[in-house]
Formats: structure tokens, sequence, C-alpha cells
């Protein structure tokens, strides 16, 4: 899974709270500026707060730009940085580096294994000579899991760059803690309605209610884990459709274009669309693998499909192949699609380039 | 002479005041195809209703089926790990797409997602991981029922969801329609449903649907051979 793509403001002077209690309203100023910029801000614990990227990047126009809006907007001593997941995003706001997407492992190789916060661990690891997140990626998973338990586990992933969550990240009573700093009561449950800009006009009980719901989940998985539907038209099963977090000014425009589309297959759509199509392999009768032609055009008659190696499935019946013209994967290929029906009754959209297919839909 | 006509309504005008507030009352509405698989015609508030059947038969149509009427009449609705759902599918299927969120990755999180869900909204769709724990069963069709909210599971086996639900459906036999050896497309499949569980008592039942018909939405299936999904 793709790792959220997360903009962290960290403040170094509010990591800890002092006796007068000055830190947490400080912070609570801070999380309110970045708020004024990017609605959908979030306190994770003392002195750190996040934000999606992606929304205020389009918004602001870069990254780069989000950076240095919000250091200018926020006032106080701040670092910002930007990375996938949220253990790499804190690391880049202490080093204010903005760290390029995909490039999570090796941005967090030289960090010690310290940063992971599990001091047993950072001292077995170190006493066998693994200082590093890298040296501590390069072990072997069952390895890790086996020795060291689930929580290390965890961490290994993180280390690895396939996790951005670990446990003792987020403070969980972050938000009762800042509603203390603010005056308010801190058990009323009053957290600030977490709005849906350009939908809750006028939000009734039920959308404040809702609300309330979504956020609680994204205080549990993250903020791009709840998202909206939108239709926007276009050929690809995988491009018609966005899926925008709950919260980001997109979604208040989330809907659809019930104008057909030319081009795209007729209903009804598949239920599933992979967003990282699976391999299968096709064959005909003689055995031979089917493919496209440079016309588009299939050669050999599908008879037989196995998905990832698996066992061979008869085809009882095809249809297409529906060629693809359009760019697909960004890079300007010959492709076509077809459908596929096996002999369990199972229907797939699957997707040819010269000899090679992709399971790109499921009908479930 | 000024005497008031209250049930005389323009035309129009209830899909012009459709209700943005949770439907009220009890009960939840499905679909019409799909009213004769429910008791009550239609979901009831607090209760669990399964959709069972093997990856490829369905059962992800028939449940998102259940979000259908509802958001349409201003329900918020959940979906929670359903993984890379199709969202031009769900519209065919008639869900309004601004009452409904998608939780496409809970992973171990999934019951606890599904927890902060129902509260909030009317109905809520999970498909867990596998087999579900029977704490974590339990535990949310007890808040489903403490909430008022409609809970839907998807599994692959009935018996997936060791609670069991108030109403199992599960989808068996089914057939495409319209696609042949290199001609047509997909264009319904028609599937068969049996209704079971606790709310069912004595009104076991199997009736034959398109699981979607050729619009993309769902219909109910004739018993014999038809001319073709797009007459149903």
């Amino acid at each position: 899974m793709e790792l959220e793509r997360l903009v962290v403001v960290w403040c170094p002077e509010l990591q800890q709270e002092g006796a007068r209690g000055e830190e947490a309203r400080r912070f609570v100023h801070v999380v309110a500026r970045t708020g004024e910029l990017c609605p959908w801000a979030h306190p994770i614990r003392l002195g750190v707060c996040a934000l999606p990227a992606r929304g205020p990047a389009r918004f602001f126009g870069g990254e780069e730009m989000v950076v240095s809006r919000l250091v200018e907007a926020v006032g106080e001593d701040v670092h910002v940085g930007v990375a996938d997941g949220l253990f790499a995003a804190v690391l880049a706001a202490r080093a204010q580096l903005i760290v390029p997407a995909g490039e999570v492992r090796q941005f967090l190789a030289p960090w010690s294994v310290a940063t992971l916060a599990r001091p047993e661990l950072a001292v077995t690891l170190q006493r066998l000579g693994v200082t590093t997140l890298g040296q501590f990626a390069a072990l072997p998973s069952p390895h890790v899991s086996d020795r060291f338990g689930a929580d290390a586990a965890a961490a290994h992933l993180v280390a690895r760059g396939e996790s951005g969550e670990l446990a003792g990240i987020r403070d969980r009573s972050i938000e009762r803690r800042l509603r203390v700093a603010r005056g308010e009561d801190p058990d009323r449950g009053s957290e600030p309605l977490p709005t849906q800009p350009g939908f809750f006009g006028g939000a009734s009980a039920g959308d404040r209610r809702a609300a309330l719901s979504f956020a609680r989940v994204q205080g549990r998985l993250g903020v791009e884990a709840v998202l909206l539907g939108r239709i926007r038209g276009g050929r690809d099963p995988a491009e018609q459709a966005a899926m925008v977090p709950w919260g980001s000014p997109e979604a208040g425009t989330a809907g659809v274009s019930s104008a057909p589309w030319p081009g795209r297959l007729p209903p009804p759509s598949p239920t599933e669309v992979l967003r990282s199509p699976r391999r299968v392999e096709v064959i005909d009768d003689a055995g031979a693998a089917c493919g496209v032609s440079g016309r588009g055009l299939l050669n050999g008659e599908p008879a037989r499909l196995s998905v990832g190696g698996g066992p061979w499935q008869a085809i009882t019946a095809w249809a297409g192949p529906w060629p693809v013209t359009e760019r697909w994967w960004s890079t300007r290929r010959r492709r076509a699609r077809v459908q596929v029906v096996t002999a369990d009754g199972v229907a797939r959209l699957l997707c040819a380039e010269r000899a090679q297919w992709w399971i790109e839909a499921l009908y479930d | 002479m000024f005497a008031f006509t209250p049930r005389k309504v323009p035309v129009g005008l209830a899909d012009q005041v459709r209700p943005t507030t949770p439907v009220a009352g009890r009960l939840l509405p499905v679909p019409v195809p799909l009213a004769p698989l429910f008791p009550d015609g239609a979901l009831r508030r607090g209760t669990t209703t399964t959709v069972a059947g093997l990856p490829g038969h369905g059962a992800t149509t028939l449940a998102l089926a259940l979000l259908a009427a509802a958001s349409q009449a201003g329900s918020w609705c959940a979906a929670v790990g359903l993984s890379d759902p199709g969202v031009v599918a769900a519209a065919e299927l008639g869900i309004d797409l601004r009452r409904v969120v998608f939780v496409p990755h809970p992973g171990s999180g999934w019951a606890g997602a599904a927890g902060d869900l129902l509260p909030g909204v009317d109905v809520v769709l999970v498909r867990p991981p596998g087999r579900a724990r029977q704490t974590a069963a339990r535990h949310l069709s007890a808040r489903a029922r403490e909430r008022q909210a409609a809970l839907v599971v998807l599994v692959e086996h009935v018996g997936d969801w060791p609670e069991g639900g108030d109403l199992a459906l599960s989808v068996g036999a089914i057939e495409w329609e319209g696609i042949g050896r290199g001609h047509g497309h997909l264009q319904g499949r028609r599937a068969q449903v049996r209704v079971g569980g606790r709310r069912s008592a004595g009104r076991a039942m199997e009736r034959s649907f398109w699981l979607p018909a050729g619009s993309g939405a769902v219909a109910v299936a004739g018993p014999g051979p038809e001319p073709g999904p797009e007459a149903a």
C-alpha cells in the first residue's frame, strides 16, 4: 500500500510540557494558524501537527510553496518537512527537508535506531552492531518478528519505508490536552467540528454526527483513510473515478458527472478496480501465449488463464478486444482490454500489451 | 374556500425536498427489487445483515446495493475494507456518492474503524479480512444495536461472521449473460440469493436477481431463461 504523503509542522520548543503549561497554549496557536492555511491539519502530539500534502501542494503550487507558506504563517519557530508516511515526515520536519516521493527508505537509512523510540530494542540492536535504520531495514523480516516480536516487526516495516505508523507516535490524548489549554471542558467532547468545505453549507445534526465519526477514524488511521468517491469521466476504469480525502477542499465537489463518455466500456462497471494490476497468463487451445497485435487485434483465442502462477482455469466466454489508444501508465503503448469469464462463473477485466496480460478489474 | 389539501404535492417536489438528515424511523430503504429479501421490506436499524459469496459471485454488488436507497434518502453510509472500490459501479448501483465514505485500507483497525462509524452513520458496510474474531463480531453487532445503525457484513462464507447475522443473505449459483466466445459484452449476472438468519425464521427462501442488470443496477430476474438482462 502506498504511504500517505504528509506535511509535518514540528516545533522544537514545544516538544515537552513545562511546569506552567505554556507550551500547550502556544501549540494551540500553532495548530490554529496551520489550520487557517490548510483546514484539514490535525495535531499528532504536543509540538507536532500533520496534514496531507497533496491537496495543499496542488492549491499553493508545489510542496516548497506549502512549506514556505506554513513557516511564514505560523510565527513560532517551526520546522516543516514533507515525506511519505507519518514517521518519516516527522523526521523530515526535524531536518527541514522535503523527501521525494518513494525515497523514504533511502532517507531513513542513516538515522539512528534510537529514533524508533524503543530504547530496549535500540540497545539490543546496537549490541548486535545494528546502529542505523538502514542496517535494521536490511535484516530479513521473518527473523525480526521471530526474534524481537510484533512491535519490533512493526518498527521494521517503518524502517523499510513500508509503513508510516508506529505505536507511540500519536498521543491519543492530544485533543483533550488542547481543549484544556483552550480553557474548554475537556470531557465535553466538543472537538472543533471538522468541516467539509463547500458541502456542509448548513450542516444538519446528522451531518455533524457523521463528521465527528469520520474525524475519529481519521485520528485512528490517518487523514487520507476516509475517502469520498468522485466520477470525472474517462475511458479506463481506473481513470474514470477518483477518491478524495473527506474534509479536503476537493471533496466539496464530489459527485457524478453523468455524461456518457465515448469509448468507455458499457455498464455494468467492475466493482473492484485494482490499483496495482495483477499479472495473469493467457493461452490458446494449443497452449500458445495469446497476445495483442500491433493493430490491437488478438492473435489466438483465449482458452485458459492462470493468475500469478496458479492453476489453469478454462475460459468459457470472452469479449473484446477494446483497444486502449490513450496514454496508459504514462507511456504510449498499444494495449487492449478483454472481458473474460472462467468456468467458475467469475468475470474479470484483463488488459494486454503484446503477450503480457494483467487483471485490471474484478466484477464481484 | 381555502380548503387545505395536504396530500396533494406537485410532481417532482418530493425529489427537491429529499431529506438531508438521516432517515427517521426504524427502517432504512433498500432498492425496490431487493425489498422482498427483508422481513420488513427494508434494512432495520440496530440489526446485522451478512452478505456472503465466493469471490466473483456478486456479493460486493449485493452489499453495495444495500447502500443505494438509504444514501439517496439522505442517510450517511460507510464502506470499510473494500480495498479498491469501483466507484463507477457504485454510482451505477444507485449510490449517492456524496453520502458514502470509503475506508479502503483499515488493516487490522477494521473493527475499530467500523465501531467509530456506527454512532455517526446509518449504514456501515464492513468487509473483515478473512474470518472475524468472535469478540470483534459480537462487539460490532452490539454497537450497531445500541447506536441503532444498520451493520452490513461482507464475507466469503456465512460462517466467517461468528455471531451470525440477524439476516443472512448468500449468493449461490451465478451466470453472466451477454458475453459469448469473442462477441458481446458482460451485460448482466443472474444470481441465486438465499435468505437465512435469526430474523428470517420460517421464511428461508431463494430468489433470482440480476446482480447487476445491464444498467448496472440490481433487478429481479425471472425464474426461466429470458431474452436478456436488458428486459429485466
